[in-house]
Formats: structure tokens, C-alpha cells, sequence
């Protein structure tokens, strides 16, 4: 459980950087060329379905079949590893990274998942909660919902092939929920935040404060 | 779980499904492989064991209660393990969906130990595609087209539907996918949200249709098929492409010769029945059986679940 000193700890640091640093990797292998420069504005994908691609970061070219991989943030370009421009990269090398404004909602969301367990999206696809936990949300709201572990918990949902995922973490109420039934999760991303019981009072004492201290400033 | 064994009137031998998958062997496009002994040594595992029942409430169900139970002595289930039943009460396709399924219809599910590298896995549900497609094309003479992911139709009314669940034993930590097969064949009475829109193949044939030779073609072609998606997964680790025409993956040069569904305009959702989400143009598939899609302001999209209905 994070302690008050570290939750102040947490609590200045973003008071004095209320920003995100996102590094963005490459997707794959290839050769890569930038599109975007250090200290130039990008933006997320947008459109009513998100089909409106971010503002071009890179280039990667892999057996002639060029990709454009645009921004998934808001943001100022903050770093650019401008040595790897045209050269040749392995999958996951870092190309640069995009410094996010955080907004007040961010910053809760972000405090929360340092103090609950996030339950990890087990590979890139799309989620839905298990039927029984979602009559449950439906019911009483998320936050009602307590899960164990060896829980049928959600359904992995990819190419018409569903693996039902087994929940294994703390026992405790689903306190967040960071995907959409519909929109794909990348893998590693956390699916939704649980929060044991005993750890119910600080939550609320984080939103309380985060609430009250960035106001006036966001 | 109550069961009853069939008759196994239905049942295909193992012997004929092999004889039949020799013959898939000689199909044009295999020739890439050059020793197409590849795909038929990759895909002689479908119908290792196949198992007859009168009633089941679902293949599924009783597939992973037999996996389990076979777990708790210590023991795998054998892959390509068929499970067929005359009748499914409690059949079931997507979220709440039903899925009538009484006697006259092939329903079941195919074991299949997944071995398959995760980013292939996508292709299984179209390989069960393929497979009904072809069969029901060769064996009845019906121009049966696929809906991208995998729904079978002729003249627009759904044929077969198929759904892939992975199921991960709990004992031994195996994972499987569990190959779940509905088409319509005998079966002429479709109610509820059905009756307008499935269709059965005796209804299409004038009469009745030899069920258990159409069983055995179709296992022959999904033996051929997943022989195909492992085979191709072993030449992309060697060759760093697949066999087909510009490297492409031969199973899904299959799909697109057998599918109608690029160059539709349709509707999209991940539960389009209760939920579409919105409208665009199918301009292709990827390399992992992505949906690629253009929309009205002309942006390209790519889907990897969910699922559309033609406008």
C-alpha cells in the first residue's frame, strides 16, 4: 500500500511537472524516417471513430511496405533520436518521446495506477467483461464488482476467436476501467484498476485532493 | 453433463477422412509447397478422434469438461479431437446470441492443442471458413460466399457460423482453441431472429443432403486448411514470406477467392446486431486477416474483430 510520504511524493511531483513524457517506439523492424520535428505540435487520432490518424510521427519500412505511424497524444515533440533517422531499427527501439499535458482527470487516473493492481491486457485486442461480471456492473456499477483470483473475468476478443481471461491479482472491487467494449487494447496496456478494500479511504483521499489542489489550475 | 452417445450414422471414418484429405493435397494452389506432403503431415491431426452423440447442450462445453477431465488423470486431449451431435439444446452464437441447432444440422467442435504462433492465431476462424465454403461448394454444388470474419451465406442468408474460444486448462496450463461449427443442412425450421435470415442446404437443394459425406468433406478441408496455416507459419520462419502470389499467406489468397465481402459497402460493430457503430467501404484484408476499411472522408481503418453487415 503507498504510504503518505510517498503519496506526497506523487503529489509534488506532479504539482512541479503536471505533464507526460510518451516515448514512441518503433512498431516493428525496418527502416525508419521522421516526420516530425523536436518541439513540433502533434495531436491524437480524432473523428467519431478515431479514424482520422494522429499527426505523423515516423516512417518504417519493412520489405518495400512503408507504414506512417502518427501520434496517439496530444503534445510538443520533446526528444527526437534523430541519429536512427533512415537507419535501420529493431521492434521497440525508442524514436522519440512527446511531452502530454496532463489533464486533472490524467492525474488521478495516473496517481490510481500507482496504488491499485492493474490487470494487464494479455495481447493487442478487444475486451468485454465476462456476461456475468457485466450484469453485475450493470446492476450495481463497476465499483460494487469485487473479483478474485481464478475469476472468469472478461473475454478476449480477436478475429472472432474469444479466450476468456481469468483474473489473477488482489481480491477487490474494480475500481477503473481503461478500455471500451469495441476499441482495441494494445498489449501490456491495463484493462481495468482493482483496489483491495483496505486501500478504499486513500483512493477517495487522492481524488479529494487532486480535486481540490488542481482546481484553479486545469 | 448429460450426454448420449450417437449412432454414429453421422460419424465419418478416419480412414475416409484421410482418403479425402489426399486428395485436398492435389489442389492447384498447393503446388507452392512443392512437397505438399507438408500440409497433408500438418493437417492429418483433425479427426484424430471423433466422438458421436445423439444430444449435447454444447459441443463447447463438452469439450472443455473433457479436456478438464482427461487434466485430473494427467492426461492431454488428443488434438483434432472432432466432437458432432445430432442436436445442441442449448446452442449459442456470439454475446447472447441463440443458435438453433436441431437435428438434420452438422454441429460441433474440433480440439485443437494451439501451437500456432499468437500472431497466426487470427487465421483459424478464417481457415473454418474456407473450409465450410469449399465443402459446401463441392459437395452440394452451392455458390456459397464468406462474410468477412467467417459467416457462410448464400444469396445473402446465413448458411454457417462458426466461433473459436480459447480455453486455457486450468491443471496442466494447455492451451487450446476450441473450434466450434453450426451449418445448416437437413434442418429446415429456423425461429426467432433466424427465420428471415439463416437458410439450410436442403432447403437450397431441393432435398435432403448426404449428411455424413458432407461431414467428411468438410473435416478433409479444415485438415487441409489448418495443415495450411501451420505449414505457411513454418515457411514464413524459414523464408521470411509466405508461399503465395507477392509472399502473400496462401489461406488467405483462399478467403478472398471464396469472399464477397471487398469492395461492400457495410455497417461495422463489434456487436453490430445491438450496437453498429459506422458505415464504410471494404477495400481489402491484411496480413493477419485484418478488415481494412475507407471511410466517407477517405481515412483507412483496420478491424481485427467485431463484425459487419452488408448495406
Amino acid at each position: 500500500m503507498a504510504s503518505e510520504l510517498a503519496l506526497e511524493e506523487i503529489f509534488s511531483r506532479y504539482k512541479a511537472d503536471p505533464f507526460d513524457y510518451v516515448d514512441v517506439h518503433s512498431v516493428h523492424t525496418g527502416r525508419v524516417t521522421f516526420k516530425a520535428a523536436l518541439g513540433q505540435e502533434v495531436v491524437a487520432p480524432s473523428g467519431e471513430w478515431l479514424q482520422v490518424p494522429g499527426t505523423p510521427l515516423y516512417e518504417i519500412d519493412r520489405e518495400r511496405n512503408p507504414r506512417l505511424v502518427g501520434s496517439q497524444v496530444n503534445g510538443i515533440v520533446a526528444a527526437v533520436e534523430t541519429q536512427l533517422d533512415g537507419c535501420f531499427v529493431e521492434a521497440g527501439v525508442k524514436l522519440m518521446t512527446i511531452k502530454h499535458p496532463l489533464k486533472k482527470k490524467e492525474i488521478i487516473e495516473n496517481i490510481l495506477k500507482d496504488v491499485l493492481f492493474l490487470f494487464p491486457a494479455p495481447e493487442t485486442a478487444k475486451y468485454f467483461f465476462a456476461m456475468d461480471i457485466q450484469s453485475r456492473i450493470d446492476k450495481k456499477g463497476a465499483r460494487a464488482v469485487s473479483v478474485e483470483p481464478g475469476d472468469e473475468v472478461l473475454t478476449m476478443s480477436l478475429m472472432k476467436r474469444d479466450t476468456p481471461i481469468y483474473y489473477t491479482g488482489e481480491r477487490g472491487v474494480i475500481y477503473s476501467v481503461y478500455f471500451k467494449p469495441g476499441v482495441s487494447v494494445p498489449q501490456g496496456e491495463p484493462l481495468f484498476g482493482v483496489c483491495a478494500p483496505e486501500k478504499l479511504p486513500l483512493i477517495q483521499k487522492i481524488i479529494t485532493r487532486v480535486k481540490a489542489e488542481w482546481d484553479s489550475e486545469h | 453433463m448429460p450426454t448420449t452417445a450417437g449412432s454414429g450414422a453421422n460419424r465419418p471414418s478416419r480412414t475416409e477422412l484421410l482418403h479425402k484429405l489426399q486428395r485436398e493435397l492435389e489442389a492447384p494452389d498447393l503446388a507452392v509447397f512443392g512437397d505438399t506432403c507438408r500440409v497433408g503431415r500438418y493437417g492429418a491431426f483433425v479427426g484424430s478422434v471423433i466422438e458421436s452423440h445423439s444430444q449435447l447442450p454444447r459441443a463447447m462445453d463438452y469439450a472443455r469438461s473433457h479436456i478438464a477431465e482427461l487434466a485430473l488423470k494427467g492426461r492431454s486431449a488428443a488434438s483434432g479431437t472432432v466432437i458432432l451431435a445430432d442436436r445442441l439444446s442449448q446452442g449459442k452464437g456470439r454475446f447472447t446470441r441463440s443458435w438453433h441447432a436441431p437435428p438434420g444440422g452438422l454441429w460441433g467442435c474440433m480440439i485443437f492443442a494451439d501451437t500456432l504462433l499468437p500472431r497466426w492465431r487470427g487465421l483459424m476462424p478464417l481457415a473454418t471458413g474456407v473450409s465450410c465454403c469449399q465443402a459446401v461448394r463441392e459437395h452440394c454444388g452451392v455458390e456459397a460466399v464468406i462474410r468477412w470474419v467467417n459467416d457462410v451465406l448464400v444469396e445473402g442468408k446465413k448458411l454457417a457460423g462458426f466461433l473459436v474460444e480459447g480455453y486455457r486448462e486450468p491443471i496442466l496450463g494447455e492451451e487450446y482453441a476450441l473450434i466450434g461449427f453450426g451449418i445448416n443442412v437437413n434442418n429446415g425450421e429456423f425461429i426467432g431472429e433466424l427465420e428471415n435470415s439463416a437458410v439450410s442446404l436442403a432447403e437450397l437443394c431441393g432435398g435432403p443432403v448426404d449428411l455424413a459425406g458432407l461431414t467428411t468433406t468438410f473435416l478433409a478441408k479444415l485438415a487441409c486448411n489448418f495443415g495450411i496455416l501451420l505449414a505457411e507459419e513454418e515457411f514464413f520462419l524459414r523464408e521470411g514470406r509466405f508461399s503465395g502470389v507477392a509472399g502473400r499467406h496462401l489461406l488467405l489468397q483462399r478467403w478472398l477467392a471464396l469472399s464477397d465481402s471487398v469492395g461492400k459497402r457495410i455497417v461495422y460493430g463489434f456487436d453490430v446486431v445491438t450496437a453498429p457503430q459506422y458505415q464504410a467501404e471494404v477495400v481489402g484484408i491484411d496480413e493477419y486477416g485484418g478488415l481494412q476499411l475507407r471511410h466517407g472522408d477517405g481515412t483507412l481503418t483496420t478491424e481485427y474483430s467485431g463484425e459487419i453487415r452488408y448495406l
